[in-house]
């Protein structure tokens, strides 16, 4: 059977379809237009008929026609009811609107606390795919609302006309007659606005955009061009749907406002994953974590700068009683911590304006939130997105560190300050002397540096000095392994965990590099080792294919052939070797303290392991092989439950006062150019953001 | 300003407030009217009283909405079969210089022969048109030919010739045939 059904765009003829039973298109040119009724004549009669039988067996057949997926079924499938979320897009806007009776009423009135759906229609629209298009959906959905309680009950359909002048009160009276017949069960009101001048403002707020259509010699044509848009609004006048033609279909609109309501009964309740979940640390949320990214129904968990609720910590007391756990705190005799110090170190670690462009600050690589590194990407990037070849470190207990850098190429942090602010790629400052330069001029450091440096100013010492206090306070600890293994409490860690530390020390022997003392530990050894990373990135060994999420639930295959050719090489890196120039260091990088580790994924020097599991996995292999693979990493044959208990024990190693150090830094004053500022643009006047 | 354009603005604000006038909401909508009917018979819609009327505008040439529209309504006349002599669908030429009587009978024959086609001068369906609110206008075609843009809602007309709904194109047949059963019901 053939089924022809013609469509079409205003008064323009168009492509015609004939869909047969082996469900092959076959195109056929647009009718013909003038002179040609003869030719019509004969084909309209077998056209008609071919039309009646498919409206009349409408179930049986299938419609083909060159209109909107609105007017058809939907060709994929709907995610499940509640699977999703539909944040807010926004405030719906209110305004005066004349009802059919033709009285005032506010839009926001209308809405009377349902969910709503708002289409901007005219009654002399005449394209298919315009307003016939939303009356059409509408209707479908009305009749959805006539079988199903529930939505009739706190779903409203309403159609606002944006033609005052043709669409009276008494016109959409004349549309709203058509349910006084015809099934009053599914509320569906046609409101207009009392001049084009109170239309004016909704129509804005609503972004529509409205022009009167004129043909090529500019003559007005009767009708508009707009872009249809249907609202779907919350009872909090939140919108949470906009559907635009390729999207405007009832069982689409009928599911996500099933998938609102249903999360509205469920209250405040979040859907989505819980980021790392350790009660101690509430506030450490990497923003995109990336965590169940590879799923559609991920979200984000960003939070927005002004959200954040800060509380100043008394920093000196916790550095000068650090933490159960850790060995007291080595303060360097020249630099003793004092509160001045402090605060002026934190103020200068949250301050953009210590990069050359005003745009970058040490807490951009070693966010607060995240770990004191940076959870959401492997290697650090830094000023207009220059790429940085290894993973930022963490910074809590930093005062710890004998050894800075992967490469452990500093000594202590009042020196290594200086390696990040000059860097080309990372807050690229020209020189020591253009940053201390700056920050002479800049009237809120004006006396900082002299008042907690006995009258001294701004120099490579002060600087290096206060910074390197504020990141010494940042000590963590008094974690649940802690005040079991310390301090005897039997119920502060699972079970699971217990025997992951047993293995730890045990069959697993990571405590040869990672060392635990008898009254503290560090998990550390302040040495370098080969683990093969370094070896594996410097051979280039890459497997042939890589997944990619370029979206939640959406991951491709990438051929490494396009990734070379559109990626940078990366840079070379050999680790210690760059320090010491000993062949024998090649790909050595420094032991990280294992404190706070589930708190500062990603891990390894390049970032390259996502998830504990994943690092737990790695050295069960025994690390990648190569002439210079450090002699302790070898195949440990664990078992699933063993990993498991490792990741378990190592999940215990987040300390208390985590929130307590992210709070603190959320309180810290965030530097940025302000009036009076020296600028980084060839000493012009500064730019206020 | 400079004195012409001063002179200028008391006429322009004329010119709109006229406009502005013209369209306000003064006239009732629909309304009785008089046209030719495909059998070249004169045509008033008050002939129609008692009966439901289904009125629809286009042209024989429409290459798309009026076709579908008229099957719509042969769907409608089809499934109310028993109700015939109760109901009765018009359809209005806005393009009377080329659809004559003639070829509007040939026309509506192929949909449904019950549906009337009617036509006439120039002016008679510019007037019925206004009446109803119907927007068209001709679309030159280069190389010849014109269509005719115009807005296609379905007019319902009650047993004493008054407007009782605009039906929007895009409803669905069963809309319809629920509208008119409705409507047929509570008529008694």
């Amino acid at each position: 059977m053939t089924i022809p059904v013609a469509c079409c765009t205003t008064g323009m003829v168009s492509i015609l379809y004939l869909e047969t039973v082996d469900n092959k298109l076959y195109r056929v040119p647009g009718w013909p237009r003038l002179g040609a009724f003869m030719v019509l004549r004969f084909i309209l009669p077998l056209f008609v008929a071919l039309i009646m039988v498919s409206m009349v067996a409408a179930d049986t057949s299938k419609i083909s026609i060159n209109s909107a997926p609105g007017y058809g079924e939907l060709t994929y499938q709907l995610p499940e009811i509640g699977s999703y979320q539909l944040p807010a897009l926004g405030k719906a806007a209110n305004g005066e609107v004349l009802i059919p009776s033709g009285e005032r009423r506010m839009l926001h009135d209308l809405f009377s606390d349902k969910y709503v759906l708002l289409a901007f229609i005219y009654s002399t629209c005449s394209d298919v795919n315009g307003c016939p298009l939303t009356s059409h959906v509408f209707y479908k959905i009305k009749s959805a609302m006539k079988r199903d309680p529930q939505l009739a009950n706190s779903l409203k359909l309403i159609s606002l006309s944006f033609d005052p002048e043709i669409d009276t009160p008494s016109v959409m009276k004349l549309y709203s007659n058509n349910f006084r017949y015809a099934g009053s069960v599914g509320e569906w009101q046609f409101v207009t606005t009392a001049s084009p001048q109170s239309l004016e403002p909704i129509l804005k707020s609503y972004n529509q955009v409205i022009l009167r259509k004129t043909d090529s010699k500019g003559r007005t044509q009767p009708g508009y061009s707009h872009v249809l848009r249907v609202f779907l609004i919350d009872p909090q006048n939140n919108i949470r749907n906009i559907y635009s033609v390729d999207f405007l279909h009832h069982d689409l609109i009928i599911n996500d406002v099933k998938t609102i309501i249903q999360q509205a009964q469920q209250g405040s309740e979040k859907i989505g994953f819980t980021a790392v979940s350790q009660q101690t640390a509430r506030l450490s949320k990497p923003g995109d974590n990336k965590h169940g990214y590879e799923q559609s129904s991920y979200v984000t968990d960003s939070l927005d700068l002004p959200l954040r609720k800060g509380q100043a910590a008394d920093l000196l007391s916790i550095a000068s009683d650090p933490p159960l756990g850790l060995p007291a705190l080595p303060v360097p005799a020249d630099n003793p911590l004092t509160k001045e110090k402090i605060e002026l170190g934190r103020k200068l670690f949250y301050d953009r304006r210590l990069s050359l462009n005003d745009t970058f600050s040490c807490a951009m690589c070693h966010v607060p939130e995240q770990g004191f590194t940076n959870n959401e990407l492997a290697m650090a990037v830094g000023i207009e997105g220059r790429s940085v070849r290894r993973n930022s470190p963490t910074v809590y207990n930093a005062a710890y560190q004998k050894l800075l850098f992967h490469d452990g190429r500093e000594e202590n942090l009042e020196q290594q300050v200086w390696g990040p602010l000059l860097a080309k790629n990372e807050m690229a400052n020209p020189s020591v002397g253009f940053v201390l330069n700056k920050v002479r001029q800049i009237e809120d450091y004006s006396g900082l540096f002299q008042a907690a440096f006995d009258g001294k100013g701004v120099s490579m010492e002060t600087l290096g000095k206060a910074l390197a206090s504020y990141q010494r306070t940042l000590v963590s600890a008094d974690s649940p392994f802690d005040r079991w293994h310390y301090a005897g409490d039997t119920t502060a860690v699972s079970d699971s965990a217990k025997r992951g530390f047993a293995l730890f020390t045990g069959k697993a022997g990571c405590v040869a590099c990672h060392t635990v003392g008898q009254q503290s530990a560090l998990f550390m050894d302040d040495q370098l080792h080969n683990t093969g990373i370094g070896y594996r990135e410097s051979m280039g060994i890459l497997p042939e294919k890589q997944s990619l999420t370029v979206a939640p639930g959406v991951t491709i295959d990438i051929d490494r052939a396009i990734i070379d050719q559109v990626g940078k090489k990366p840079a070379t890196d050999v680790g210690r070797y760059e320090v010491t120039q000993n062949p024998h260091d090649r790909w050595k990088y420094k032991t990280p303290s294992l404190r706070n580790v589930a708190l500062t994924a990603p891990y390894m020097h390049n970032g390259s392991i996502s998830t504990l599991a994943d690092v737990v996995d790695f050295y069960n292999q025994g690390g990648v092989p190569n002439e210079l693979l450090d002699p302790r990493i070898r195949p440990l044959e664990l078992t699933d439950q063993e990993k498991q208990d490792l990741v378990e024990f190592m999940q215990s190693l987040t300390g208390s006062n985590v929130d307590t150090l992210v709070a603190d830094a959320f309180a810290a004053p965030v530097g940025d150019v302000g009036k009076g500022d020296p600028s980084w643009v060839h000493g012009s006047e500064v730019e206020v953001r | 300003m400079i004195p012409s354009q001063q002179k200028l603005l008391p006429i322009l604000l004329f010119v709109f407030l006229s406009i502005g006038m013209a369209s306000a909401d003064s006239e009732q909508l629909g309304g009785d009217f008089s046209l030719i009917d495909h059998n070249n018979a004169s045509f008033q819609l008050h002939q129609l009283q008692g009966k439901l009327v289904l009125l629809s505008f286009g042209y024989t040439y429409c290459p798309d909405i009026c076709p579908t529209e008229l099957a719509k309504l042969a769907v409608v006349f089809d499934t109310l079969k028993d109700q015939t002599d109760r109901l009765q669908g018009l359809f209005i030429s806005l393009d009377p210089s080329r659809d004559t009587p003639q070829v509007l009978r040939d026309y509506v024959g192929y949909f449904n022969s019950g549906i009337v086609g009617l036509t006439g001068s120039e002016a008679a369906v510019d007037q019925v048109a206004r009446q109803y609110r119907v927007k068209y206008q001709r679309r030159e075609h280069e190389g010849g030919g014109y269509t005719i843009d115009h807005s296609a809602n379905l007019y319902l007309i009650d047993q004493t010739g008054s407007l009782a709904a605009v039906i929007p194109y895009g409803m669905p047949a069963e809309h319809i045939v629920d509208l008119l059963r409705g409507m047929l019901a509570g008529d008694g």
